[in-house]
């Protein structure tokens, strides 16, 4: 099993703006309902005519965990990491990874909680490409 | 919701030709069985269910199957017909498939059946099971478990295992209803308490206590340890037919009195509320069918790989008011001896997770129950009335059955 970037016309341009430190998410050139992740027709009214545009990032956290025993092989070696549910103010939700701490913890974060995007570097992307969350005061 | 249903055939009528009844089940004991075989158990549940049914192997003519997960070439030999001829059923069985739906599979097979059967199109079904889940090298399974039913694009890059699908509902069910991590850890300690009485769980001999599973230590927070389901081998294998079948061969069976279901996402970020999923929704078309309400219910058998998951389902489906399942749990109130007993098996947290085949157990305990055939303490005293919930991938689907006990 690997997570290595798969390359399509939806993840081309959504991998190159999180390598560039932007969220970029979809939205339908008709109805202007935005959604993520991105499909091949608008889930509102079907519409093939879908383009993207940079989100704010700021939404609340529905919820979160932290992986500590039994990651996949390939994120085996990362240590314990969080993963969240962020529901965008834009409308639409997603799944993302979750900041650490300056204490090395993710004991700040609660559901419900507010949140915003804040890119990790392009290397990192390369390898995972997974837009990243942080509190909004950290 | 009635919306719907408007331009669809009726319900079929209790002991109509068209009403599908369960007259046969067969089980193999879960747990970690190396020198067991996977089709030696699938021909040998599938042995117990036929016999169990008062029929010959000759006389089933449907064979639906329920996918294993531990390996590509099993499953191949499952879609090939393999049980076909192991049976002994060549130019005599007419069809043989496959139907998966992830750990919702045992309700969608049961449905598929009882399709087949109200129309005519088949007389006696076999739902057979087998898994060497327990068996299968634990590092290929995480893996697989973290690359299955998560969007290999968007979702797989975060990392995301079953266990963090676990902790991501977990934390939302304890965020909404106030629940406390001992209160969590009381929905698997009466799992076990479950478990002891079936000789044919997993962890039958492993007494649980609250404080031990809040010792285990954390997996995927909030969840611990003893609160993630255990890989385990099972095999399970039931037997349907119509109304007018289970009267010539049987004294008792077991009707669908009602089915409902709601698909509420395919990937977790995608699921608008993790406290609740889409169960209070698939409750409410079952419960129409069968013209009984939650307070009827005798026993209760609703999946369970994380301990939010059972929580959830019985609030949805009416069994427990809106945050109080697990505060209820811990009261003893689905406990041996308690009010609504539930997952009377040991559920998949103790008797162990088989795959796709942890629903079907599920509901192989239901039927039995209505039955009056589960072993000793174990038996709900004149059990009529079951719910079985069911649900797949990353808790996808919210599916139930309602069955009633029929005599003749």
């Amino acid at each position: 099993m690997t997570s290595e970037p798969i390359m399509h016309d939806l993840t081309v341009d959504y991998y190159a703006s999180l390598a560039d430190g932007r969220l970029s998410v979809q939205q339908c050139g008709d109805c202007d309902h935005r959604i993520m992740y991105p499909r091949y027709r608008c889930t509102e009214c079907f519409s093939s005519n879908l383009g993207w545009v940079d989100d704010t990032g700021e939404g609340t956290l529905h919820s979160f965990t932290i992986q500590r025993i039994g990651a996949p092989t390939e994120f085996g070696a990362d240590g314990p990491y969080a993963v969240g549910i962020v529901k965008l103010d834009s409308g639409p939700q997603m799944l993302g990874r979750l900041w650490p701490g300056e204490d090395g913890t993710w004991d700040h974060y609660a559901c419900d909680g507010r949140v915003v995007f804040r890119p990790a570097d392009a290397d990192e992307i390369a390898e995972h490409p997974a837009a990243w969350f942080a509190t909004v005061s950290s | 919701m009635t919306a719907t249903l408007e331009h669809a055939l009726p319900f079929p009528e209790a002991g109509s030709a068209a009403d599908a009844a369960f007259i046969g089940i067969g089980e193999l004991p879960s747990g970690r069985f190396a020198d067991r075989t996977f089709m030696g158990a699938l021909v040998e549940v599938s042995a117990r269910a036929i016999i169990d049914a008062g029929l010959r192997p000759r006389d089933i003519d449907t064979i639906l199957l329920i996918p294993c997960l531990h390996g590509g070439r099993d499953q191949a030999d499952l879609i090939f017909s393999r049980l076909v001829e192991e049976l002994g059923l060549n130019g005599r069985a007419k069809s043989s498939m496959m139907i998966h739906s992830g750990g919702s599979t045992s309700d969608s097979a049961t449905r598929v059946a009882a399709g087949l059967i109200a129309s005519g199109q088949a007389h006696n079904v076999l739902i057979a099971q087998a898994d060497r889940w327990g068996s299968a090298p634990v590092t290929d399974m995480v893996d697989m478990l973290s690359g299955f039913g998560i969007p290999r694009e968007w979702e797989v890059p975060a990392g995301v295992t079953f266990n963090a699908v676990g902790g991501l509902i977990t934390r939302r069910y304890m965020h909404a209803s106030g629940s406390t991590p001992e209160e969590m850890a009381s929905i698997c300690v009466a799992l076990r308490d479950w478990a002891r009485l079936n000789p044919n769980a997993m962890f039958k001999d492993k007494e649980l206590t609250v404080e031990r599973v809040l010792a285990s230590k954390m997996v995927a927070d909030p969840v611990h340890a003893m609160e993630c389901p255990m890989l385990a081998d099972g095999a399970v294998a039931l037997v349907m037919t119509s109304a007018t079948q289970a009267r010539r061969s049987k004294d008792a069976w077991v009707r669908i009195a009602g089915s409902g279901g709601t698909v509420s996402h395919y990937s977790l970020g995608q699921e608008a509320d993790l406290a609740v999923m889409n169960w209070p929704r698939a409750g409410v078309e079952a419960y129409e069918q069968a013209g009984w309400g939650p307070e009827e219910v005798d026993v209760a058998q609703v999946y369970d790989s994380y301990a939010a998951v059972v929580a959830q389902g019985l609030e949805g489906l009416g069994l427990a008011p809106f945050g109080e399942a697990a505060r209820q749990f811990a009261a003893g109130r689905f406990s041996p001896g308690g009010e609504l007993p539930t997952n009377t098996n040991g559920g998949l947290l103790s008797a162990g997770h088989t795959g796709v085949g942890g629903g079907t157990a599920l509901l192989a305990e239901g039927v039995r129950q209505l039955l009056g055939r589960a072993e000793g303490a174990r038996q709900v005293d004149g059990a009529a009335r079951a719910v079985i919930g069911g649900t797949g991938g990353t808790y996808m689907d919210s599916q139930v059955m309602l069955l009633e006990r029929v005599t003749r």
